[in-house]
């Protein structure tokens, strides 16, 4: 038996190698070795002071910081009965989305592409396709832009706090955001129609596909989980009822089960899940780009957060002008430090992110416990790899590999994320 | 020729990587001055044989870590060592201590001999390698990091700001949280991010490091005069600095 491995696969956040067992010339195996190291932040949070939390597990990740500091901060307010104004739940809703539009154009165009044009990295296409760099990068901005507006920085936001903001943007920021985000619309839907001309392999996967959802809204901020084929929805707070983790020898991260099945979440269990409430604009280029709901088709994730763009460009803006005409109050709200335990979910820009926090009547934490989108995803990233290299063994190594890359890239797994 | 830079990532967040491309407006301008020769995070290829510029994210935590840095610091003429992880330990270092292995059952249960093998307690970048730069910050700021490597291709020495952020709170008129009893690290934290956390509303953490005068008795006697507990000085500075506090 011999082993082709690609070790710390490049274009994904964190480091992972994969490896494939070759026996007489037919693929006998293929992991994701997750080897990137792990910080233990599960036992980071225990004794520090509540507050600090949300800081702390921020750093979980660069790129969906801003989930994982609202994840903490709702998992408190749980714990601890509080109640948030519906201004502070715009403004949380911005920061989140803020996430999104960088999470998917840097993943987009500085990740996913390169592979479907035959180039290392995005930074050779500024010569031949400077339209495009311009683009990705004018995408990411508007988010970083947004996340800046609202939290303070691109990363870690400073402003969102247990209770409310310690700050706000001012009207002429939101206004002049709300009048960008129409703009970017247009970009938003280009890169839908960029996706659609990549070709991708007739694929499904096998596992089941769980989002929060939520009857009227298209529901990262709050909801119900749903399963897309059981057809159940429960609350989030149930998650460790119905997703069963464990250990793995070959991973740093732990795999995920849902009613014994491995299971997909991210933007394309979004989109099956959440089509009827993505607004009309994204509809119109997801159709355009045909793609309707129910696919599942693995790599066309890339192209469900293309549409999430769309659907997000347009729905910051009329967030924005929403929180023009409010006048309510972001302040924090005052509460009293007392023992309890909440648990609180978001969907992150790779999937559903679930924080429990557990604190005693000193305020310190007793117990934390994260379960991240990319966890979720390996042990279904792994069926898919098994049951995508046959259809693709007939390929020369390059070319082998260059297919197995693009799946593990099309969850744009976040590794930093999945081990913690 | 181009400098040839090589990035790395040790025990992190890719968050200062991250960092590295939020400037969207300069980023090809920027990335027109050096020969990139390896950055996982952004492009695909094996490590090269030579470069001239190292830059480090991260925090020590494997023995595999400690390899490398090794290899790296023989490869490279100049090594830059950007964020907190890698300049103090940062969060990571959370977990350093005696106790690493309560830590892995914590996380991983009973499982925890199968993985995060050759585990270490975690350590800053400094404590293996000499580090010629440092681009301070959770996260670093990306006008800084620009300036710290133009700096660094060009043999010029580091002017990474030493004194304490209190001046640049003066300066952005931000009322002081000790005058409403509130502990900020600020009066012993590095200067040089303008006091943003102050500025909307929330105290410094430490995340820039110690100022190299950072004076940490008349710091203990300024909480004891706003009556709050010293002992709390020491415990904000585990966030950051647990490391720099000890050596001090």
């Amino acid at each position: 038996m011999s082993t082709l491995t690609v070790e710390h696969v490049a274009r994904i956040e964190g480091h992972g190698t994969i490896s494939v067992d070759v026996e007489a010339g037919v693929v006998s195996d293929i992991r994701m070795d997750i080897v990137e190291p792990a910080r233990y932040f599960e036992s980071m949070v225990v004794g520090r002071r509540f507050d600090e939390a949300p800081l702390i597990t921020s750093r979980i990740c660069g790129i969906c910081s801003p989930n994982h500091a609202i994840t903490s901060i709702k998992a408190l307010e749980a714990a601890l009965g509080i109640e948030v104004s519906e201004r502070t739940k715009l403004l949380r809703s911005l920061l989140l989305y803020g996430s999104y539009l960088q999470n998917h154009a840097t993943h987009l165009y500085l990740f996913a592409a390169p592979d479907f044009v035959g180039q290392p990295s995005v930074f050779p296409l500024a010569q031949t396709h400077p339209d495009v760099v311009m683009r990705a990068l004018s995408i990411k901005k508007l988010g970083n832009d947004l996340t800046t507006a609202i939290g303070g920085r691109p990363v870690h936001p400073i402003t969102a706090a247990i209770g409310g903001f310690t700050a706000e943007p001012s009207r002429t920021a939101l206004e002049s955001l709300a009048a960008r985000l129409h703009g970017a619309a247009r970009d938003a839907a280009a890169t839908v129609e960029l996706f659609s001309t990549f070709d991708i392999p007739a694929f499904s996967t096998a596992g089941e596909m769980l989002a929060v959802s939520a009857e009227h809204d298209y529901a990262i901020y709050d909801g119900d989980v749903c399963a897309l084929d059981a057809g159940w929805c429960r609350p989030a707070g149930e998650y460790r009822d119905f997703v069963t983790e464990e250990v793995v020898a070959h991973s740093n991260a732990k795999h995920s089960t849902v009613d014994g099945r491995t299971f997909m979440v991210g933007a394309l269990p979004r989109v099956n899940l959440g089509w009827d409430r993505l607004l009309p604009a994204a509809r119109i280029a997801a159709i355009k780009a045909g793609l309707r709901p129910i696919s599942k088709n693995t790599f066309h994730n890339n192209l469900c957060q293309a549409v999430e763009l769309v659907d997000a460009a347009e729905r910051c803006a009329l967030l924005c002008e929403r929180l023009i005409a409010d006048d309510g109050s972001s302040t924090p709200v005052a509460f009293a430090v007392r023992a309890g335990t909440g648990t609180a979910a978001t969907e992150a820009p790779r999937g559903t992110l679930y924080h429990t926090l557990a604190l005693d009547d000193d305020g310190l934490i007793t117990a934390g416990n994260v379960v991240t989108p990319t966890a979720q995803n390996l042990a279904n990233l792994e069926a898919d790899m098994r049951a995508f290299a046959p259809t693709i063994a007939e390929l020369a190594e390059p070319e082998f590999i260059l297919g197995i890359e693009q799946l593990v890239r099309a969850y744009d797994p976040c590794l930093s994320c999945a081990v913690h | 020729m181009a400098a040839r830079v090589a990035v790395f990532a040790l025990a992190s967040d890719f968050g200062c990587q991250v960092q590295m491309t939020n400037m969207e407006d300069d980023l090809l301008a920027v990335l027109a001055q050096f020969d990139l020769s390896y950055w996982q995070l952004a492009s695909s290829g094996h490590v090269p044989d030579e470069y001239d510029v190292a830059v480090i994210e991260g925090a020590v935590t494997t023995e595999e870590h400690v390899a490398l840095l090794k290899r790296v610091r023989k490869t490279a003429g100049v090594v830059i060592a950007i964020g907190a992880c890698a300049i103090t330990g940062g969060i990571p270092n959370l977990a350093a201590g005696e106790d690493l292995e309560r830590r892995v059952g914590c996380v991983y249960g009973d499982d925890g001999d199968i993985v995060a093998c050759g585990r270490i307690s975690p350590l800053p970048v400094s404590a293996i390698i000499d580090v010629d730069y440092f681009v301070p910050g959770c996260p670093i700021q990306p006008a800084e990091f620009v300036a710290v490597v133009q700096r660094a291709l060009m043999g010029l020495r580091d002017v990474t700001p030493r004194e304490p952020l209190c001046a640049s709170c003066k300066v952005a008129e931000n009322v002081c949280f000790y005058d409403s009893g509130r502990m900020c690290l600020g009066l012993v934290t590095r200067a040089g991010c303008g006091a943003l956390c102050v500025s909307l509303g929330r105290p410094c953490t430490g995340c820039r490091g110690l100022a190299d005068d950072a004076n940490l008795d008349s710091a203990r006697a300024v909480l004891a005069s706003r009556g709050i507990d010293e002992r709390e000085l020491a415990t904000a500075l585990q966030l950051y600095n647990a490391h720099e506090e000890a050596s001090r």
